[in-house]
């Protein structure tokens, strides 16, 4: 994914290109019907191994993936994200979801997905979060930003001391976190912490890049919960 | 049969009259009388002390499985002049008082039958136990008074009969304890077994050593006898077994079927009702209806069977209700991020400021209000941010209650505080509502490895390096 994530370059031409992954026929063409202008649907897929073809066939730039999804071996979203990235490695992976159940999320956050954002959210909210995901940016809930904090332990006030330290969040990317959990965007984050838009960009890449990475017990437990590791 | 808790000695005694219906004096007697005959009886005594279990402490399961015991009693206590038993004390002391050295209290064991009269429950279907322990002991009383009084009594096929006989009645008694899925210590359950163990392997060794001319067919009816035995001993351990398997695996089963109705529900309906409020917009009635309805889902779906207990409710379950109470009257929408370990017990002054700070964005702003909780050693700190048109303190004039008194005041006289501020980037307003965790009292516990705010932190020093920044 971070090799992805390095080159926007190629696929993200012109129009950004979308493939919808959702076993909800209505909820797809709703979705679909409330992008963006801006935004190109290459196609639908309703289950695992369906959007693992339509993905390498067409390549899109982001798929919107439900965390939910029936077929292949049962591992829904994530399965999706482990078989199809590297067979397409300009794609990356928005995760949808209607649950806010922490496992659901992470589990298709360590898979590689870039964001996640939920069901409920608008088309503007959804089209806004896939150009985000285009720029390389993570999208990050509230929700996932208030799992992140309880499961790096933040609020029990621990910090990392250096940037590399992968198991905790440095005290910047809790603060970040935090004003996150509460609602506010990135740029009202910038605001209220007199950084630029970039850096809280930054900080939210890093905070992915450790949920993606860190061996942290809880995030392991849950991993090896739904089979990750 | 159980033995009392209130006791001479072993309360052996107390317990068989108890079980029996007989007056414990007259049991005492006829121990004593069998001490007489070559010591049978404080074996007898010494073996059951050793096997029957005590009476559980509660005195409400006192007399479970003895409704006929706890009838009798009460009639001979009301009625003391009538001869058969009187009050304890005064008939016992002749017979008992070897037993009983300290005497502190009078006839302990009968006065532990004040069961109360309720409960009549029986555990046991037939007394299976009862009847071949009463075999035994029986046996062993004619016996031993037999051979006292010159009978030719064949004392190598007697014995090791009382002996099997008890054995088996232990066994069965396991086999009981399992149906009626009652609750055994583990340590009363070994000693039980072993002793069963012994018993039986005992007693059938016993008919093969002491038979006359011991040939090929004792030795082999010895072999298989003693196999026989240990595997009636080891039979209720290994139903346990495969009772507990069996439930386990019927949990689980269950475990799947809900996971599976969820799994269903959750692709579905819900994806509907999400779809409903994209749709319809936040505003309007119908994303209200739907969002209502989620909520309700989503908490029968994951949060399980709801808690019955109404009394203590968490705080974020709480806050929940209350934002589901709130939505069904306004046009806005909570969202809910909760932080660190959950408060057991919300604390009435937080809700109850929440519930305001709420109702304000609600009616002022509406839209989607977030609410941030987060919980950890040094208290609780809930953040209510709406993007409304926003208000200062200071411009609220001084005839409205709502934010001063409701809010700040209520959080003061909790031992916390209360900030109104500018909600995110300048839009809006946010209220936020921190408790020390020396304020909350049942605040998160154990859950600070940097170790909790001290007892006497003031309110105001809860650190939040991100509201000295706000303009």
């Amino acid at each position: 994914m971070s090799e992805a994530t390095a080159q926007p370059g190629a696929a993200a031409s012109a129009a950004l290109t979308i493939l919808i992954v959702d076993d909800h026929s209505i909820f797809r063409s709703g979705l679909r019907a409330d992008l963006d202008a801006g935004l190109q649907v290459l196609g639908e897929a309703a289950s695992v191994d369906e959007a693992i073809t339509l993905v390498v066939a067409l390549q899109p730039r982001v798929v919107l993936l439900d965390v939910h999804l029936p077929g292949g071996l049962g591992g829904g979203g994530a399965e999706v994200i482990r078989v199809a990235a590297p067979r397409a490695p300009h794609t990356l992976f928005l995760a949808l979801s209607v649950s806010d159940a922490a496992d659901d999320v992470v589990s298709v956050i360590r898979a590689g997905a870039r964001g996640y954002i939920t069901k409920s959210a608008s088309g503007a909210e959804v089209s806004d979060a896939a150009r985000r995901v285009d720029d390389g940016d993570a999208v990050f809930s509230p929700k996932l930003a208030g799992f992140v904090l309880d499961a790096f332990g933040a609020v029990a006030g621990e910090t990392a001391d250096t940037i590399d330290e992968l198991d905790r969040l440095s005290a910047r990317e809790t603060e970040v976190m935090r004003l996150i959990a509460r609602g506010y965007s990135y740029k009202e984050v910038a605001g209220s912490l007199f950084i630029s838009i970039k850096t809280v960009e930054t900080h939210v890449s890093a905070v992915l890049r450790k949920l993606q990475l860190s061996n942290r017990h809880e995030l392991t437990a849950w991993a090896l919960a739904r089979k990750l590791l | 049969m159980l033995r009392p808790r209130l006791r001479l000695i072993g309360g052996v005694c107390a317990g068989f009259a108890e079980h029996t219906g007989l007056p414990v004096n007259a049991v005492r007697t006829a121990t004593l009388l069998l001490t007489l005959c070559g010591g049978a009886g404080a074996l007898l005594y010494a073996w059951l002390w050793v096997t029957v279990p005590s009476a559980p402490a509660g005195s409400g399961r006192f007399a479970t499985p003895l409704p006929k015991a706890s009838l009798a009693r009460p009639s001979r206590r009301a009625r003391p002049g009538s001869g058969t038993a009187g009050p304890a004390g005064p008939v016992e002391p002749p017979v008992t008082a070897r037993f009983e050295p300290g005497d502190a209290e009078p006839a302990p064991g009968v006065g532990s039958a004040g069961d109360p009269a309720g409960s009549f429950t029986t555990t046991r279907a037939a007394p299976i136990t009862e009847i071949l322990l009463g075999v035994a002991l029986l046996t062993a009383g004619i016996t031993l008074v037999a051979s006292r009084l010159g009978a030719e009594i064949p004392l190598a096929v007697v014995v090791p009969g009382i002996v099997v006989l008890a054995g088996a009645a232990l066994a069965w008694r396991q086999f009981a304890d399992i149906r009626s899925g009652e609750a055994q210590q583990a340590s009363a359950r070994l000693v039980r077994a072993l002793g069963a163990l012994v018993l039986v392997v005992v007693g059938i060794l016993l008919f093969f050593v002491t038979g006359d001319a011991p040939n090929v067919w004792t030795v082999v009816a010895a072999a298989v006898a003693v196999l026989l035995g240990v595997a009636v001993v080891i039979a209720p351990w290994l139903l346990r077994q495969a009772r507990d398997l069996a439930d386990e695996r019927a949990a689980r089963e269950r475990e799947a079927e809900r996971a599976e109705i969820a799994a269903h529900l959750h692709d579905s309906v819900l994806q509907t009702l999400a779809l409903i409020q994209q749709k319809a917009g936040p505003h309007s009635e119908a994303a209200r209806l739907a969002r209502a309805q989620e909520r309700e889902l989503r908490e029968w779906l994951f949060a399980g069977t709801p808690t019955g207990s109404s009394d203590s409710v968490d705080l974020a379950t709480e806050l929940r209700r209350v934002s589901s109470l709130i939505e069904a009257d306004f046009a806005a929408h909570f969202e809910l991020v909760t932080v660190g370990p959950n408060v057991p017990e919300a604390p009435e002054a937080v809700v109850a400021a929440a519930r305001e700070a709420m109702l304000n964005a609600a009616r002022h702003a509406g839209g989607t209000v977030s609410l941030y909780l987060e919980t950890g050693p040094r208290g609780i700190e809930l953040s209510v941010s709406d993007r409304g048109p926003g208000f200062r303190v200071d411009e609220i004039p001084a005839d409205r209650h709502g934010v001063r008194e409701s809010i700040v005041a209520r959080m003061t006289r909790a031992g916390g505080s209360a900030l109104l501020r500018p909600g995110p980037g300048g839009v809006g307003a946010e209220v936020v509502l921190t408790l020390p965790a020396a304020a909350a009292g049942t605040a998160p516990a154990g859950t600070a490895p940097a170790g909790t705010a001290p007892p006497g932190t003031p309110a105001g020093a809860i650190e939040r390096p991100i509201e000295t920044r706000t303009p």
